[in-house]
């Protein structure tokens, strides 16, 4: 394999943590948002509990795929930045207020007013980031961004993301952060009486949806790109249905109850929906303009750049084990949890005061 | 064009008409830069607190392993917590810079971006496990053993330190670039290691992370001195003041010998930038060290400054004689806004120097009262610290980065030859203001009801 194809791997792998991962993180302010923020103290505390102690490391992953982007290719980068401006300014937004909101709100004892408005903004925040990054990447796969093969860009900066496509992604996005959030909360609420029920209705129904969305948007990207609906069946089929299989087993497995094997199956329908769009554009990483081969950079950057990549992962890899172990693996074990019922269950935040 | 067609008299129909906002030119540079210098500016003090607080946080929990007083413990815990609030922000405001680069320099990273790209990626393998270990010491406490906990927080000190390395060899490399070859205005033979260690990576990296530990310092003292001021608990203050100042103040002298050398990087490699720093317009020899003063760029002088002969050759190149070049020795349209800087660098001197003195004011209390002073005046004194050291820091990057321009990469790359084209920079650097002012005030919201909170028993007494 080529050096910029093993780049590249590094860029997707980066890519799949971040949305099994951090789309996780987002999904749990989906839910807020989309609950009118009525969740009871319980429930919110659950959530805020869940993705405390991960979701910085969690959201490090968008900061490397961005850093290797743009170190490895530079032109795709320059041509991704100048068309996607007004959603990836959007998006960035989003991550300001959601990390933001998120900090005060948990670390900073504010009135029970203060703390809902935190919360609110949280939401919200946590809403339109999945669906402006999921924009972004229906933009790319759509292939009419009007970016040369230098990074120019002659379109509308404005509107030039917008498709039918583009919607899509965006929607599709947000619906699979929610999802993975309901199944890997109802596996943390294990056992709960009132919140394991709550999160596996949730994952049930947020999961349908999104199962019956992906399948309509399959047509979507057949009649709004066609290309990349040629590309999908000529190539990316087997990772397609592979997806749909993951996704209709995860349900399954939520239904019974199987919350380790839904959380698997959920992050495989994840993982490959984003290979599935990395085989459809190969060998494109902006189609029809940017390829691998013409974006990448100097062969030296790239050999500097992996054995950063693999001395980092060295690194990384026991220390994010470590975390994960010390609070989603040991957790979930009954003994070793703090129980969500020494959270007050009235009105009252749990903060306020 | 466009915008003649456009002008209108009135200044708020100007501003609200959508076409004059959405058009191009300098101002949409100026509107860029902006954006960059508010979003950096920001960000940078949250970085030092991201470097310097860590240690600081270690030193009180050792305290505590070491005499089992709850009373540090309960410092770290409530460092900790300030901690988690400026790392959040800190994070979040990074990733906007990170964007941004692209977003607003296009050109700049289409170019050079595999250039100095290694310098990022390390940076983002330290700030992961920065964010990692950040994770596990803050939620930590209570599920590892206290030795294990302060262990998990040596990662983040460390790893603070290497991210804010990483981070100022690209600056650096943009003020001294090298490590390649431009070849049809493509770059070629790239040597990422050659472009990471240049000529200003060791003055100007040394420089910022002394600063860091300074900005850390004073602030945490300052805070601490105020709290005492109107009366908080002696002795929990007392403790918190003490470390920060432990910090800093042995710094301080240090940042004075750091300077000179960052001065010296900047005469060697930046020759144009020095003038302007010390606004030089003509090029001599036995040329003066001004202090204070206003340039005055339509007749070529520096009124109003004091000035020491020969002392800036002297400083710049060892020698009272030696030849120190002026702005005039270069093209105009490669010279920096030279007020701008000189006042920036006089400002920063003046800080630096205020507190080179109160920190040796105060090391020497401290030598021979074998504590540090808690009169009202030393206290009075010591909570004009804090804010000083963020003076000085921000105009410090004033003066590196205004001091580049026109270059966004020295000699190689014009700063308006790599903005965006994209409309509407002006709205967008409006709608940041209104963010990054709410993210201001919910941060300084969330620090008061933090500090607010009252300290368990153990604390108090004195």
């Amino acid at each position: 394999m080529a050096i910029e194809m093993w780049v590249l791997a590094t860029v997707v792998l980066g890519l799949t943590l971040y949305a099994v991962l951090g789309g996780a993180d987002f999904g749990a302010g989906v839910w807020e948002f989309n609950t009118g923020l009525r969740a009871s103290d319980r429930q919110r505390a659950l959530v805020y509990r869940a993705i405390g102690p991960v979701w910085e490391a969690n959201h490090v992953w968008l900061i490397f795929v961005i850093v290797v982007m743009f170190t490895a290719f530079p032109t795709a980068f320059a041509g991704i930045s100048r068309a996607l401006w007004l959603p990836l300014l959007l998006a960035l937004a989003g991550i300001v207020f959601r990390g933001a909101a998120y900090a005060f709100h948990t670390h900073s004892p504010g009135a029970p007013r203060q703390q809902a408005a935190w919360n609110a903004l949280f939401a919200l925040a946590s809403t339109m980031t999945p669906f402006f990054l999921g924009a972004s990447v229906g933009a790319v796969a759509k292939g009419k961004l009007g970016v040369d093969a230098q990074g120019g860009f002659d379109g509308d900066y404005l509107t030039g993301w917008v498709s039918w496509l583009s919607l899509f992604t965006g929607f599709f996005t947000t619906g699979m952060c929610a999802y993975l959030a309901a199944v890997y909360l109802a596996r943390e609420a294990q056992g709960d009486a009132e919140l394991a029920p709550l999160w596996r209705r949730r994952a049930l129904a947020v999961g349908v949806l999104t199962g019956v969305f992906a399948v309509a948007g399959l047509g979507i990207v057949a009649v709004d790109a066609p290309d990349l609906g040629l590309e999908l069946r000529r190539r990316g089929w087997p990772l397609v249905a592979l997806s749909l299989v993951a996704g209709f087993l995860s349900l399954a497995a939520v239904w019974r109850r199987r919350l380790r094997m839904a959380s698997f199956g959920a992050s495989t329908t994840v993982s490959t929906v984003i290979w599935g769009w990395m085989a459809a554009q190969y060998p494109y990483l902006l189609p029809p303009s940017i390829s691998i081969q013409s974006a990448k950079a100097p062969d030296g950057v790239l050999r500097a750049l992996l054995w950063v990549a693999v001395i980092g992962s060295l690194l990384i890899a026991p220390a994010l084990a470590w975390l994960l172990y010390l609070f989603k693996v040991s957790r979930t074990k009954p003994d070793m949890r703090t129980p969500v019922s020494a959270v007050p269950s009235k009105t009252t935040s749990p903060r306020g005061g | 064009m466009r915008k003649q067609e456009r002008l209108r008299p009135k200044g708020v129909k100007f501003m609200m008409n959508p076409a004059v906002l959405f058009a191009s030119g300098a101002t949409d540079l100026l509107a860029a830069r902006c954006q960059m210098a508010l979003t950096l500016g920001f960000h940078i003090v949250l970085a030092c607190f991201g470097v310097g607080m860590p240690v600081l946080m270690l030193l009180a929990e050792w305290r505590w392993l070491r005499t089992a007083d709850e009373g540090w413990r309960t410092l770290a815990q409530r460092w900790s917590k300030v901690f988690a609030v400026l790392f959040a922000v800190g994070a979040v405001s990074g990733t906007v810079l990170s964007f941004e680069l692209g977003l607003l320099w296009p050109a700049f990273m289409a170019k050079f971006g595999s250039v100095f790209g290694l310098s990022f990626t390390l940076e983002g393998v330290a700030f992961f496990l920065e964010g990692i270990f950040v994770g596990i010491y803050l939620y930590g406490w209570d599920r590892l053993s206290p030795k294990a906990h302060w262990l998990a927080g040596l990662p983040i000190a460390v790893s603070g330190v290497a991210s804010a390395w990483f981070v100022v060899t690209v600056n650096s490399w943009m003020n001294a670039p090298q490590g390649f070859r431009l070849e049809e205005g493509a770059v070629v033979d790239v040597y990422p290691l050659q472009a990471m260690l240049n000529p200003a990576t060791g003055a100007q990296t040394t420089h910022m992370i002394v600063a860091a530990y300074m900005v850390t310092g004073f602030m945490v003292a300052t805070v601490h001195a105020v709290a005492l001021l109107r009366g908080g608990p002696r002795r929990h203050h007392g403790r918190a003041m003490a470390l920060g100042l432990a910090l800093a103040a042995p710094l301080a002298p240090l940042q004075l010998v750091v300077g000179d050398w960052a001065a010296r990087v900047v005469a060697a490699t930046q020759p144009v930038k020095l003038a302007a720093m010390e606004g030089q317009f003509r090029t001599q020899r036995r040329a003066p060290l001004r202090i204070g003063g206003l340039p005055d760029a339509e007749r070529h002088v520096t009124q109003y400054a004091i000035e020491v002969p020969g002392a800036l050759s002297w400083l710049a190149y060892g020698d009272v004689n030696a030849e120190v070049r002026g702005l005039d020795a270069f093209p105009s349209g490669d010279q920096p806004p030279t007020a701008i800087v000189h006042v920036a660098f006089q400002v920063m001197v003046l800080a630096g120097t205020l507190l080179l003195t109160a920190a040796a004011l105060l090391g020497w209390m401290r030598w021979r009262r074998g504590q540090w002073p808690s009169g009202r005046a030393a206290l009075l004194g010591i909570s004009f610290c804090g804010p000083l050291a963020v003076i000085a820091l921000e105009s410090g990057w004033v003066v590196t980065e205004v001091g580049r321009q026109p270059w966004i990469v020295h000699g190689l790359l014009r700063t308006a030859d790599a903005v965006t084209a994209a409309p509407g920079v002006r709205s967008v650097l409006a709608v940041t203001l209104t963010i990054y002012a709410m993210l201001l005030i919910g941060t300084v919201v969330a620090l008061r009801l933090l500090a607010r909170v009252p300290l368990p028993e153990v604390a108090h007494g004195d």
